[in-house]
């Protein structure tokens, strides 16, 4: 966000969360009907909020539906609280929703904004996760109308999806999708789950914590439920599996951080300190990476209090 | 220029003591109770409680969901005539309402929209104002949001409301989504839950 500018005021000034209340009441409705309809993508109307369509706007309309004065907000882009998209939209709430605490500790936050990553910690049922979703809908690779893809969905008519996932196995021998997986909620809606990895998609289902994906540019809610059953879309035969980080020699690649080897990896190029392709590993999810160093400092740091005393 | 300095403008609290009849129709209000309703439809069966609304939960319900953009339909005459100034919505048959209030010890004499096979959030929002929610016959609910099963005890309940729901309800993702509740409390039932009366 450029720091120097500043948000006009007049007479009135703004509302907490910086939309007027109607404008907050239609995307509440919105929601509700959402998690009534689990993975059903429900239109609104899709302000015009002071950041581009497609930097998360679906998702902030979210967030300031929801938020209030006591709330604790953890915004997340790619896993990190510290990259560009989360900085901007963390400062724009603080700006606009006075009173509100931030905090990058996943299980500090009742509210949690996020493009493409589910964090590592599981959540809890005091706990929203708000998904920002670049393209909403699943069927839109096999059907250009959106009146027939809603036709589809109603009817749940999803056969030519699976044909596409069967003509990947002829090509590929295996479904190539790497992130947006198609993922059946409660046995009826197919969702595009936003950009999140395989590796994140199995935290959809059973979820502790609401989860609520917003599409600004398509004008999309869509939602899945706690306790509500999400399955990855597979075969009988071909089962859904997540990222194994394997190296060539078949060892689970940890993070050259903190060492951990039971989160998801982003692949970094560095010719210095890498391993012998130029490759370095670390945790995507910043917060979860964090917590793993201050525990081990910790631990590093017990016994030596204990000689000194 | 700070943070801190800009003008929020609901935030202007009612100073005589917070809790005015007023209230209800306050942003901060709306926000809080529109948080215990998302929870609610979250896990359904679950009872929450509206009294920091300094009103009724029906009219608290009401008041944080609808404006002019929708209509509400209310065949038993629950909602007062200021009421209905303040909460804007156009009135419309309970078979065309988006909302529909009612009174749940009488029989249901209408069928709410369903919404359509493209469209099914046209499906209509029930308010359903019973006795007493938490003292009762039970009802055993099942279905997203709950983790195995749930049971919520509900007291002036007409019968022929969980037998029409469940027709209305048979055509999923058509139906429609029913919030109970009491003087001070609610809890919802969308329409993917399951409802069955507990026996004996």
């Amino acid at each position: 966000m450029n720091t120097t500018y500043e948000l006009p005021l007049d007479e009135a000034g703004y509302a907490f969360g910086f939309m007027d209340e109607y404008a907050k009441k239609e995307v509440r409705r919105t929601i509700l009907k959402a998690i009534c309809i689990p993975g059903y993508q429900t239109p609104y109307a899709s302000r015009e909020m002071p950041m581009g369509r497609g930097f998360g706007t679906g998702g902030l309309q979210l967030t300031l539906s929801l938020i209030g004065s006591d709330d604790t907000l953890k915004v997340i882009d790619q896993g990190a609280d510290d990259s560009v998209n989360a900085v901007n939209l963390r400062q724009f709430v603080q700006m606009t929703c006075p009173g509100v605490d931030v905090t990058e500790k996943t299980e500090e936050a009742t509210l949690i904004q996020s493009r493409h990553r589910i964090p590592e910690k599981p959540l809890t049922e005091a706990q929203i996760l708000v998904l920002q979703v670049p393209y909403p809908d699943a069927l839109v690779v096999v059907e250009a109308s959106e009146a027939r893809r809603k036709t589809m969905h109603g009817e749940a008519d999803y056969s030519r999806l699976l044909v596409k996932l069967y003509e990947d196995l002829v090509k590929f021998d295996e479904i190539t999708i790497s992130h947006r997986y198609p993922t059946r909620v409660h046995g009826h809606y197919i969702i595009d789950p936003s950009p999140i990895p395989r590796w994140d998609v199995p935290k959809l289902h059973q979820s502790k914590a609401l989860i609520l994906l917003g599409a600004g540019r398509e004008k999309k809610i869509y939602a899945v439920p706690p306790y509500t059953i999400a399955e990855p879309l597979a075969f009988e035969d071909v089962v859904f599996r997540v990222e194994d980080f394997r190296d060539a020699s078949g060892n689970r690649r940890t993070c050259s951080r903190c060492g951990a080897s039971n989160s998801f990896l982003d692949e970094f190029s560095d010719e210095a300190d890498g391993e012998a392709d130029g490759k370095i590993y670390q945790c995507s999810d910043s917060a979860y990476c964090d917590e793993q160093l201050a525990r081990q400092a910790s631990a590093y740091q017990k016994p030596k209090t204990e000689e000194a005393a | 220029m700070k943070l801190t300095e800009i003008n929020v403008a609901h935030m202007t609290t009612d100073k005589a003591n917070g809790m005015t009849d007023s209230t209800v129709w306050q942003a901060q209000t709306q926000q809080r109770l529109f948080r215990l309703l998302l929870d609610a439809f979250a896990y359904p069966g679950r009872l929450f409680d509206a009294t920091g609304s300094g009103t009724t939960a029906r009219l608290a319900i009401l008041a944080t969901l609808l404006d002019a953009e929708v209509d509400l339909a209310d065949p038993h005459k629950l909602v007062a005539r200021e009421d209905w100034l303040r909460l804007m919505a156009a009135a419309a048959a309970p078979e065309q309402a988006r909302f529909i209030v009612a009174d749940a010890a009488r029989t249901p004499d209408f069928t709410p929209a369903p919404g359509s096979l493209e469209s099914p959030e046209f499906g209509a929002t029930l308010v359903l104002e019973v006795r007493q929610l938490g003292a009762g016959k039970p009802l055993l609910l099942t279905g997203p949001g709950i983790a195995s099963q749930t049971r919520l005890a509900v007291q002036g309940l007409h019968p022929a409301w969980i037998e029409q729901r469940a027709e209305w309800v048979s055509a999923y993702p058509l139906g429609a989504d029913i919030i109970l509740c009491d003087a001070r409390s609610f809890a919802a039932l969308p329409r993917t839950t399951q409802i069955v009366w507990e026996e004996g």
